[in-house]
């Protein structure tokens, strides 16, 4: 079995009179360490996938397992501890706490991790170690974006899901920011999920799997996926 | 077409925003109706005394003089300042020959006489036989027009037919004698007759004994009182201002009350309302950011931009005052009066609205709803489209000061420290919070204070000061003699209670009731106002403490007494005495021989062993009451003030229900992504519910602290303003805090449990897409 796997998953959304099916009874399987891409454009149901994988979400009919754990019938507790405990999280619009420094918006994930990782030295490891006690206001997109890659890998998680990291940032710095995923997810042998509309990013990839209305038009594998340095965007 | 667009975004937004636009709309009918509602009251009273007083010609005052000259009058009326100026002869001591012998008090008067004319209701006055009837007294007793009655006084019969039925401006609050509370017109009324009926019992003579005296307005009525001091002389016996008239200084006194209370409690609602709409509209308005820049660079106009967002504001605040002039008057006048109705002769049916005071109060929130966000709406105009569409950067964080002390900060949680960090961020947020919970609290804890101060009255009276079953009103012929010789089976305590004038070293001059008892005193209690007891000293007098302080006098002072015609005896305050209502002075009856008055006690206090039955039947007995009727006859009597703190307790705790639940949801929407972030990351509901919920029960807490002393304050205020008769001194007591504190905190508890399911349901993924 593999470390996640999706089987004939559907999400529907009840809008006013109508149902919206956002994914429709999908397959796919991913193996542990590896670099991921859902690719397509928007309104394709890939963020949905990834919410789903996230636990922020939970499909309507098949089954999500995660490291042989089924999280699709999970409560919205056992969500919460999932997300906790298994999930890293990197948002395009960063979503950090405002009112917390750049270092504490890293501790948080200390004070809810079983096996937390050194905050100084993932804000280190992103480059911002000298940035530790500003408030994100003081910080540029792609200093705020690292901050939060920072903190969804100091909570030492198994997956590490990113939404269009780099949706809000200019291509130089989107650019570090991939390579940063890219260079400490291979460190940490974590398995990333990055979700994206970008079909050139795409090529950093493993695994490709491209979306459209809501299914899966082709999943693709490579063994040599291009580093970030040489995808022009 | 696209008016009516902007109009149709009106409505939506309300709707989206109704709990804080229900919340303003609640706290306008509040503020409006309270201050609306507790002024109808007082101006009812008010307009309704004055225009009666007008319409009876009600004189200025009183000289009690026995038979004045025709010359005196004519003097009298040449003095200046003195409009009109009759005699009479006026005898509260008549009784009427029906079953129960209730009393009367006889107006006899010369038909010329224009002064102090009872009001005919019913009937005309047409023969010199003829009388009129009190109206209430009348209908109390089965009398009507056409009825004849025997009217005993002088120990003569007079025989006259009642032919009109009337009120009087004397007597809007007729109370027969000192062991009454309530008017009971079945026992007490009065009786206006020509000169010459009364003379038939009295010789023949036609008996005067005062003079009425109406001044021309704006008159110097002390110049005048003391020139009547010249013209008689020792004749002279006392004055009666209008402020004496019971019936007058009732009226007056709850004139007095309902504009304090009126003044003091209203003031806090509206600036509970006007701080909470505040912060509230602004708030609505800079959330409309991004609209503003919508319709901006849609091409609408600067103004009508600036009239669609202050339009909410109006709206609301208009719909508010209009609900609230209605509620207040209708709902609140209208309760509150009608407590008072039984209480006064003369028509209060026609409620009179403060109309200047509303039109103040109604622009304050019209101020503070229209006025708020056009202002707010303003600032953002003048950004351009383009600045207003790009998303607005989330404020910057900043340190704050604590975090200077390392020992203590480092301890601190994250969820502590970001508490901290976002209180700090929205210090006027929370600055206005614990402010309207203070005013919240502040509010109910003046309204029990208000209960407290007046259920107090007749519990430090009757519970304390006085210790007998009953008081036995005396007939005026029984003699302090026939009192030793009854053998009365229980305690017994003489009394005599009348009317005297004093008079300052400074001119000031005063009438007051005097009440004289054996120092002994077994049933009478006086203490001072540490509550220590306090007996007659042998010479000299005793006297309530507001009295003393409206006469500018103090212990050890001398004021000159004035009675029966005599001379003038200056008499040494020796003891002050502490009396909660009807302040007067307090002597023996040895002093009170001594300074050469006969001691006749006017009534009998008893407490009983065994109740004598025939003695309270007998002729020497003219009434008597339970001391526990009178309790409770004074708690009706105000029964329109406990009225009134019952509803400002409900209305305070309304307010604060509001207030409360308004914070409670600006702060949870202000930390709405804050927590979908927390909840993303993988914190527990319980771990992030405290971001929101510690703050609310903080700024609720410090709130209700700072309450307390504006509770005390306002509670001091009332206290004040209770009347010339009342010496009232705020108590707020541990328990009435905690009830407000309570009360508080029980709707902080409400709100929290409304903040904790809308933390729940936050939807993480809407809530973090964008930066909106």
């Amino acid at each position: 079995m593999s470390f996640i796997q999706f089987e004939k998953v559907e999400r529907e959304y009840i809008v006013g009179d109508s149902i919206i099916k956002a994914v429709k009874e999908i397959s796919f399987s991913l193996e542990e360490g590896s670099f991921n891409v859902v690719l397509g454009q928007s309104g394709a149901g890939k963020t949905t996938v990834l919410n789903m994988l996230g636990g922020m979400d939970s499909p309507t009919k098949g089954t999500i397992t995660v490291n042989g754990e089924e999280i699709s019938n999970l409560g919205a507790k056992e969500l919460t501890s999932y997300r906790r405990d298994k999930i890293g999280f990197v948002f395009q619009f960063y979503n950090l706490v405002p009112n917390l420094t750049a270092l504490e918006n890293v501790q948080l994930a200390e004070e809810i991790c079983k096996e937390p990782l050194n905050a100084v030295e993932m804000l280190e490891r992103v480059g911002l170690g000298e940035r530790k006690n500003n408030f994100p206001g003081q910080m540029s997109g792609g200093e705020q974006q690292r901050v939060s890659i920072a903190r969804a890998l100091a909570k030492n998680p198994q997956i590490l899901l990113c939404d269009e990291p780099t949706g809000a940032l200019d291509s130089g710095t989107g650019r570090i920011v991939l390579k940063l995923i890219r260079d400490i997810a291979r460190d940490m042998k974590k398995t990333v999920i990055m979700v994206t509309h970008n079909a050139p990013i795409a090529e950093m990839a493993d695994t490709v799997i491209h979306m459209r209305d809501g299914q899966i038009i082709e999943t693709r594998h490579t063994e040599h996926p291009r580093p970030v340095e040489e995808i022009v965007w | 077409m696209v008016k009516g667009a902007l109009f149709k975004k009106s409505i939506q937004d309300m709707k989206k925003n109704r709990s804080q636009f229900l919340s303003i709309f609640i706290m306008a009918v509040l503020a409006i109706g309270m201050s609306v509602g507790l002024d109808t009251i007082w101006t009812t009273v008010y307009e309704h005394s004055q225009s009666f007083y007008k319409a009876t010609d009600l004189s200025d005052f009183w000289i009690s003089a026995s038979n004045p000259s025709e010359l005196n009058l004519w003097r009298v009326r040449n003095i200046k300042g003195v409009q009109k100026a009759e005699k009479r002869f006026s005898i509260n001591n008549a009784t009427a020959e029906i079953d129960r012998k209730p009393s009367l008090q006889i107006y006899a008067v010369p038909s010329e006489n224009t002064l102090d004319m009872a009001e005919v209701m019913t009937g005309k006055r047409v023969s010199k036989r003829g009388a009129i009837l009190d109206r209430s007294f009348a209908e109390a007793n089965h009398l009507s027009v056409g009825d004849s009655l025997t009217v005993k006084v002088n120990d003569h019969k007079i025989r006259v037919s009642i032919e009109a039925l009337a009120l009087s401006s004397e007597n809007i609050y007729a109370i027969k004698d000192t062991a009454s509370m309530m008017p009971d017109p079945k026992g007490y009324g009065f009786i206006v007759m020509d000169e010459d009926q009364i003379a038939s019992a009295y010789g023949g003579v036609k008996p005067y004994n005062q003079i009425e005296v109406q001044l021309t307005p704006g008159a110097d009525t002390a110049a005048v009182q003391s020139q009547m001091d010249s013209i008689f002389g020792k004749k002279l016996n006392f004055v009666i201002t209008q402020t004496d008239n019971r019936g007058v200084n009732f009226a007056n006194a709850k004139v007095i009350q309902f504009q304090s209370l009126a003044t003091i409690f209203p003031f806090m609602f509206f600036l509970v309302t006007a701080l909470i709409t505040f912060s509230t509209m602004m708030r609505l308005t800079e959330d409309q950011r991004n609209q503003i820049g919508i319709l901006k660079a849609l091409g609408y106009s600067r103004k009508s931009i600036l009239w669609h967002y202050t339009s909410y504001g109006v709206y609301i605040g208009v719909v508010g005052i209009l609900v609230g002039v209605l509620f207040g008057p209708n709902v609140i006048g209208r309760l509150l009066l009608s407590k008072l109705e039984h209480l006064m002769t003369f028509p209060i049916e026609d409620m009179v609205v403060n109309i200047p005071k509303f039109l103040i109060g109604a622009s304050i929130i019209l101020l503070f709803t229209g006025g708020i966000s056009c202002y707010s709406c303003l600032k953002l105009q003048n950004e351009t489209p383009s600045e207003l569409l790009r998303t607005k950067a989330p404020k910057r964080g900043s340190h704050i000061l604590l975090e200077h002390l390392p020992y203590i900060w480092n301890r601190l949680k994250f969820s502590q420290k970001l508490i901290m960090r976002n209180a700090m961020r929205n210090k006027f947020r929370i600055i206005v919070s614990i402010l309207g919970v203070s005013g919240c609290a502040g509010l109910i804890i003046g309204a029990l204070a208000l209960f407290d101060l007046v259920s107090g009255i007749p519990k430090t009276l009757y519970d304390q000061t006085y210790s007998y079953d009953q008081k036995i009103i005396l007939t005026s012929g029984t003699t302090d003699k026939v009192l030793k010789n009854l053998h009365l089976d229980g305690t017994v305590q003489n009394l005599e209670e009348t009317s005297v004038q004093l008079t300052t070293q400074s001119g000031l001059r005063k009438m007051s009731v005097i009440s004289v008892f054996s120092k002994e005193s077994p049933l009478i209690h006086l203490k001072d106002l540490h509550g220590n007891s306090v007996t007659l000293p042998d010479t000299g007098i005793a006297m309530t403490r507001k009295l003393a302080e409206l006469m500018h006098v103090k212990a050890g002072d001398t004021v000159n007494l004035k009675r029966s015609g005599n001379s003038y005896y200056p008499v040494k305050i020796i003891k002050i005495v502490y009396m909660p209502s009807s302040q007067g002075i307090y002597m023996t009856d040895s002093y009170w021989q001594e300074i050469g008055e006969k001691y006749s006690p006017t009534s009998v206090l008893v407490k009983w062993t065994h109740k004598d039955n025939d003695f309270l039947n007998s002729d020497y007995v003219a009434s008597y009451t339970d001391r526990k009727t009178q309790k409770s006859d004074f708690e009706s009597n105000l029964s329109a003030i406990f009225g009134t703190s019952f509803l400002l307790i409900l209305s305070g705790a309304i307010l604060a229900f509001v207030v409360l639940y308004n914070m409670g949801m600006l702060n949870f929407a202000e930390r709405v992504r804050d927590l979908a972030t927390l909840e993303v990351l993988g914190f527990h509901q319980k771990e992030i519910r405290p971001l929101v919920l510690m703050e609310n029960l903080f700024s609720t807490i410090i709130g209700i602290f700072l309450g307390i002393p504006i509770g005390k304050i306002l509670a001091n205020t009332i206290a004040g303003g209770f009347g010339d008769d009342f010496d009232l001194i705020s108590h707020v007591t541990v328990d009435r805090i905690l009830i407000a504190a309570l009360i508080t905190l029980i709707f902080a508890a409400i709100v929290n449990h409304v903040v904790r399911k809308k933390i729940k349901s936050i939807d993480m993924l809407q809530a973090l897409k964008s930066v909106e």
